[in-house]
């Protein structure tokens, strides 16, 4: 204790020393530009002011660590309530942009009275203050989590062991020792950057690295509990984590999740949701392929139940067999649903997407690659981040029901491979060939393309070229396995592709301030290290001067995507006689957005209120039909017949009124009767 | 003039309600009749009046409707601040018309305080443990339960308004007490062609037809009309959330599992409840009281969860297996093996968030109401899950009629309903087949309190003790260290190791003038096996197992005092000093 005591001091003389002659904030990466939490509130305000009335503030919350966390409301009063967007922004906290992107969408609202006359959008620019606040502080480093106290190593101590900003220069890197159980070797081609050393040929690991700090607790870790918390993008109630360190103890657990999702449970005219954050559903839809998942057509019943219940075990059911099944078992007056039998079977909830809505994920997805090429956007991106256990994105769409994208502004390019001799030839090309356009490509482009998808070595083109030849194997064929084979690695070799993109990025765009350079450290328990590495926030964060173009591309596409939400509509109605007073009543509703009311999530999980009809006249006699008629749903671009047989004696108007909180409201005036 | 008629009535209404329940409410506490909520109230705030050292009486939070959940704690201050002990705590009514548990809960507190220092097992107890007692969870359904027209199974969940038949409207369509008898019964119509025809043997109950016989009843279910007009009746009541599904773990949404409530947590009393018990990490020990079937139900409440640690098993089949004689024909039952699977649990949150040994006590058998013995303690599980047959209904009724005197049954009479015409209405009125008459209400409350005693002598109890100074060559002394746990409880559960839930107890060496220069766990004895810890020696982490001990050797350097402590989160706190000469 007392000798780790005295090196601590020495180290923040050091550090404070080290501080004062560097002038700290410069060095750090470029932070010019974004605004630290207070500045977010204090632009939300100016938008509120600015707007004439249209837009609103309410607290949300207070951030774990005391920031407010601000929700503008934006819309135009009217008289009969508009369904409504809700944006959240970085509830990651480790993606300033995204918070520019919802403030700034927020601020083309404000400023055109267009976007928000039949739609309410409620936006919070900043779902996560506490991690985004670590942007703006010294040592620099990056972590989800809002400050909440966590005991990461379950000792005696909480959050006693984080980073320590060794070398002084106000970022926090990494550290690299030499070791005889290292696993890392510095790549050849690039010596800034380190790769895992492949034991299967031979090489033996020169380095072992670590997170920049000391072992403050003296537990032989380092910098296993420092100030982490919560990340609110994990703390929501759907595929929730439990027993990790930054899920929190139980969705919801956070205030700044839980008050999100209490507010979206409040406000159910709320019909899409968007998020600024990590993920890209425009890019990448959401995935399916979770076990556990149960499909409603296809159900097996435990062998325990089936026995008591009459049920072959050995076949599946569908949900509407089951409950037809189930019915007559019940005391009179009771009703079983969807929920009960679910529950009784032990069926869980829906973890991958629903393939109905994947059709239109998977359009929207097309639209916004085309919209992207035609305004000139060249280079292939690295992919988002797949949607976490536990995040908003998941929660709004399998919880809320509605359709929910996500933008993550801004990813790193690939860099270009330098032209190698290439076969020029791709698995969809293969696919189309025949034996004889096989033959004539030659041994050498075989190779070539051999080596290109990483064949294993007995595939040479003349064995290849044998097996097609005699017919045992067509080039159909061929393609077809070669699919299910992984894609080529690529040349560990060389360094991993994303770091370095990452780094020639910082060499071209950001003047190096991205890296920092390997330097000599004598480390108090280690010994002579190194440190260095990248900058943390540089690899994920455009520098502030591309951001206005950046949101002047993307933004404008989510003006497009709520003109594709349901919109229901009276498109007639009308009365038939049928004598002495009795009329059938027959009207249309139509859904004109393309977007289905609801999705096939919403009609499974039931959250979505219903639209309803209702049929005011007086001296009606409803004969058969009731005055309020619920609709449960209602597909894009599809219209629905309903019709109701009533007896009016005099002379009456009827008034027809639709009513859904989602999907807008509508009405029309008949006359009947006398 | 107008005003004075109405107050006049009311003040009618008020003396005629004081009639029922008129007795003031003293300690000792009465348990000849049920408390409404305000009276429970009153006996809490009662029963701290009269013990106000060893109790402190507290709001943990407020209800939908704004009624105030309180919490009782037991403990003697002489003997530790309740962090410093093992909790134990006990809740009930969390389902709005199981008020039995809610008695049982005030039964607990008035035995612990009214014997403390008479008995030795009581004092022993309250002494060594803290007893947290909320005897209402769900407030608003035990006020509405004794207040508006009830079967014996409605007002069950939380006061949050549903759209159960999804038409737009909330709640818009409960039953109806048409007959305004203060009970929801159930309707039959005579009816040629109904499925249901008069029980020869006992007029007020109808069987089934059999092929070739002639109906003569329909049933139309619970006492009701179509108040929406949709051509529904009762297709609408309050809620449901039930404020057992809406706990934050394992939780699944409304659509999995009816009344979990949109998201974990919901309810506003829920969730005060929650953060209160997550304030009090030494709870170790939680029993929620439900109504009915005789039963005491562990997890896990899902299969896929998979079967608890062995460790637990061990523990909760000890406890388990004396309760099932504590309290005659209660069966010791896996919740979702041997009832059902359900989500979002109490006892799930408790057993994995908290840490603690959690049980669901299910109060009363219905076969205890018996005329002559016929099925007096006979409970399975099949009897649990098929409700009652007919023949257990003509011994209900007989009970009825002979220790009842009627009071328990509504007899058939005919009504004029508006949509179904001539009907009669009758059944079992809301004060019955889920609660013991109140002349059998001691025996119930007594047995099962007298578990929740039972499991607080079996919390953990550790001692610590140093075993052996030795000293060494080179100024070094060997010092081992005994942690001993009498009880059947560990200090940590095993799912609380499995899961990392919060750091295990720690055992800390230390002395200004002395250096702990090696530490580890004695692994084995004979031979001796130590297991070193290379870094902190002198701090060590541990689960002291039940019935049995962990041992610790440290070799030291220096002289003077020498502290070796013990903390427990669920155990207390122990020291013990030695000095180096």
């Amino acid at each position: 204790m007392q000798i780790k005591r005295s090196v601590r001091r020495g180290l923040i003389c050091l550090l404070a020393s080290l501080a004062l002659a560097m002038l700290l904030p410069g060095t750090v990466s470029a932070q010019g530009g974004y605004s630290d939490p207070a500045g977010i509130n204090r632009r939300i305000d100016q938008i509120r002011q600015k707007s004439g009335g249209l837009v609103k503030v309410h607290k949300l919350t207070v951030s774990h660590g005391g920031t407010d966390i601000l929700l503008l409301e934006i819309g135009k009063k009217s008289d009969v309530p508009n369904p409504a967007v809700l944006v959240v922004g970085n509830l990651s906290g480790i993606s300033p942009v995204t918070t520019e992107a919802a403030l700034s969408l927020a601020g083309r609202i404000a400023s055109d009275a267009s976007l928000c006359s039949q739609l309410t959008w409620y936006v919070v620019p900043m779902g996560n203050p506490d991690a985004y606040s670590r942007y703006f502080s010294t040592p620099l480093y990056m972590d989800p989590g809002n400050h909440a106290p966590h005991n990461d190593d379950m000792d005696d101590q909480v959050d006693e062991d984080g980073f320590n900003d060794l070398d002084g220069n106000g970022i926090i890197t990494m550290m690299r020792v030499k070791s005889p159980d290292g696993i890392w070797v510095p790549v050849a081609s690039e010596p800034r950057l380190m790769r895992r050393a492949d034991a299967s040929k031979g090489e033996k690991g020169i380095y072992k690295i670590y997170s920049e700090g000391i072992d403050d607790d003296g537990d032989g870790q380092y910098n296993e509990d420092g100030t982490g918390g919560t990340d609110v993008n994990a703390n929501f109630p759907h595929l929730f984590k439990y027993f990790d360190a930054k899920s929190g103890l139980f969705p919801g657990s956070a205030r700044e999740a839980g008050e999100l999702v209490k507010f979206a449970f409040a406000h159910p005219e709320i019909a899409m949701a968007v998020s600024f954050g990590r993920t890209n559903f425009f890019l990448v839809p959401p995935k399916g392929g979770r076990k556990g998942s149960v499909d409603y057509d296809n159900i097996t019943i435990p062998e325990e139940v089936g026995k008591a219940m009459g049920f072959d075990v050995s076949r599946t059911y569908t949900m509407q067999e089951i409950m037809e099944a189930v019915q007559p078992m019940l005391p009179p007056g009771m009703t079983i649903d969807e929920g009960m039998i679910a529950s009784y079977l032990g069926l869980g909830a829906v973890v991958n997407p629903m393939q109905e809505d994947l059709v239109f994920y998977n359009k929207i997805s097309g639209e916004y690659r085309d919209y992207l090429k035609s305004r000139g956007v060249a280079g292939e991106r690295f992919d988002p981040e797949d949607a976490k256990e536990g995040s908003f994105e998941m929660w709004a769409y399998y919880h809320l029901g509605v359709p929910v994208f996500s933008m993550d502004i801004w990813a790193l390019n690939k860099l270009q491979e330098e032209k190698k001799e290439s076969s020029g030839i791709t698995l969809e090309s293969l696919e189309k060939m025949t034996k004889e356009d096989f033959a004539a490509l030659g041994e050498d482009k075989i190779n070539t393309f051999l080596k290109e998808r990483g064949a294993p070595a007995q595939y040479t083109a003349k064995m290849v070229m044998g097996l097609i030849n005699s017919g045992q194997a067509t080039p159909g064929q061929m393609a077809a396995m070669m699919k299910q084979m992984p894609a080529p690695a690529a040349d560990e070799q060389k360094g991993d592709p994303m770091e370095l993109a990452h780094l020639a990025f910082s060499d071209s765009q950001l003047g190096g301030k991205g890296f920092v350079n390997w330097k000599p450290f004598k480390h108090p328990t280690l010994g002579e290290a190194e440190i260095g590495g990248f900058v943390p926030w540089s690899g994920n964060t455009p520098p502030f001067t591309m951001v206005d173009s950046l949101l002047d591309l993307h933004l404008p596409f989510i003006f497009e995507l709520v003109k594709k939400l349901p919109k229901l509509h009276i498109t007639e109605a009308k009365a038939i006689e049928k004598g002495s007073g009795v009329y059938q009543i027959e009207v249309w509703i139509e859904n004109n957005g393309y977007l289905p009311f609801p999705t096939a999530m919403g009609k499974r999980n039931k959250i979505p209120a219903p639209a309803v009809i209702t049929l005011e006249g007086t001296g009606i006699e409803f004969l058969s039909g009731l005055k309020r008629t619920p609709l449960h749903d209602l597909a894009g671009n599809k219209s629905v017949k309903l019709t109701w047989l009533v007896k009016a004696d005099k002379r009456s108007t009827l008034n027809i009124n639709l009513i859904s909180k989602q999907a807008g409201s509508d009405s029309r005036q008949i006359n009947i009767g006398g | 003039m107008k005003r004075v008629i109405f107050l006049l009535i009311i003040s009618l209404a008020v003396t005629g309600m004081s009639e029922i329940y008129a007795q003031e409410i003293k300690v000792p506490l009465r348990f000849d009749h049920y408390y409404t909520y305000e009276q429970v109230v009153e006996a809490l705030k009662a029963l701290h009046s009269a013990y106000p050292a060893l109790t402190g009486i507290e709001e943990v939070g407020k209800s939908e409707e704004g009624r105030i959940i309180y919490a009782l704690t037991i403990n003697n201050p002489k003997t530790g601040e309740p962090l410093s002990k093992p909790g134990i705590y006990a809740d009930g009514n969390i389902h709005g018309n199981e008020i039995q548990a809610g008695e049982v809960c005030l039964y607990l507190a008035n035995r612990l305080l009214t014997n403390y220092g008479k008995l030795d097992d009581i004092t022993q107890v309250v002494d060594r443990n803290v007893f947290y007692i909320i005897p209402v969870v769900n407030v608003d359904g035990r006020f509405h339960f004794f207040n508006d027209p009830n079967t014996p199974s409605t007002n069950r969940g939380l006061r949050i308004p549903v759209d159960d038949d999804r038409d737009g409207l909330f709640d818009e369509d409960p039953p109806d007490d048409l007959d305004g008898d203060g009970n929801i019964t159930s309707m039959r119509k005579r009816d040629p062609h109904g499925r249901l025809r008069t029980d020869p043997e006992e007029p007020r109950l109808m069987i089934a037809v059999k092929p070739g016989e002639q109906g003569e009843w329909i049933s139309l279910g619970q006492e009701g009309i179509d108040n929406d007009g949709d051509g529904l009746v009762n297709e609408d009541s309050e809620g449901y959330v039930d404020g057992n599904r809406n706990w934050g773990y394992n939780w699944a949404p409304p659509y999995v599992q009816n009344g979990s409530g949109l998201y974990p947590l919901s309810g506003t009393g829920i969730r005060a409840i929650a953060d209160w018990m997550l304030k009090r990490p030494n709870i170790i020990m939680v029993f929620a009281f439900h109504n009915s079937g005789g039963m005491y139900l562990r997890g896990p409440s899902v299969k896929s969860a998979g079967e608890l640690p062995p460790g637990d098993i061990a523990v909760y089949d000890h406890l388990g297996r004396n309760i099932e004689k504590i309290v005659p024909g209660y069966k010791y039952l896996i919740s979702w093996k041997d009832l059902y699977a359900t989500y979002g649990d109490f006892t799930d949150f408790t057993n994995n968030l908290l840490g603690s040994y959690s049980f669901v006590g299910e109060l009363y058998q219905v076969g205890t109401e018996t005329f002559d013995g016929t099925f007096l303690g006979q409970t399975d599980r099949s009897s649990i899950m098929a409700g009652d047959s007919n023949e257990r209904e003509r011994e209900r009724l007989k009970f009825n009629d002979h220790l009842a005197q009627g009071e328990l049954f509504r007899e058939w009479a005919p009504y004029k309903h508006p949509e179904y015409g001539d009907i009669e209405i009758g059944g079992w009125v809301k004060m019955s087949t889920r609660l013991p008459h109140p002349f059998m209400l001691q025996d119930l409350i007594h047995r099962n309190a007298s578990t929740v005693i039972y499991a607080a002598q079996n919390t953990p109890d550790v001692s610590l003790e140093i075993t052996e100074t030795t000293r060494l060559s080179g100024g070094l002394y060997r010092i081992r260290v005994r942690l001993h746990n009498r009880n059947a409880m560990p200090s940590v559960t095993y799912m609380t190791v499995k899961n990392r839930l919060y750091p295990l107890d720690i055992v800390t060496v230390k002395g200004s003038g002395v250096k702990v220069v090696s530490g580890g766990k004695i692994v084995n004895l004979y031979p001796e096996k130590i297991e070193y810890k290379e870094f902190r020696p002198g701090i060590q982490f541990c689960q002291v197992p039940g019935s049995g001990k962990v041992e610790y050797q440290f070799l030291v350097s220096g002289k003077g005092r020498l502290e070796v402590s013990y903390e427990s989160a669920k155990a207390g706190t122990k020291k013990v000093e030695v000095t180096l000469k």
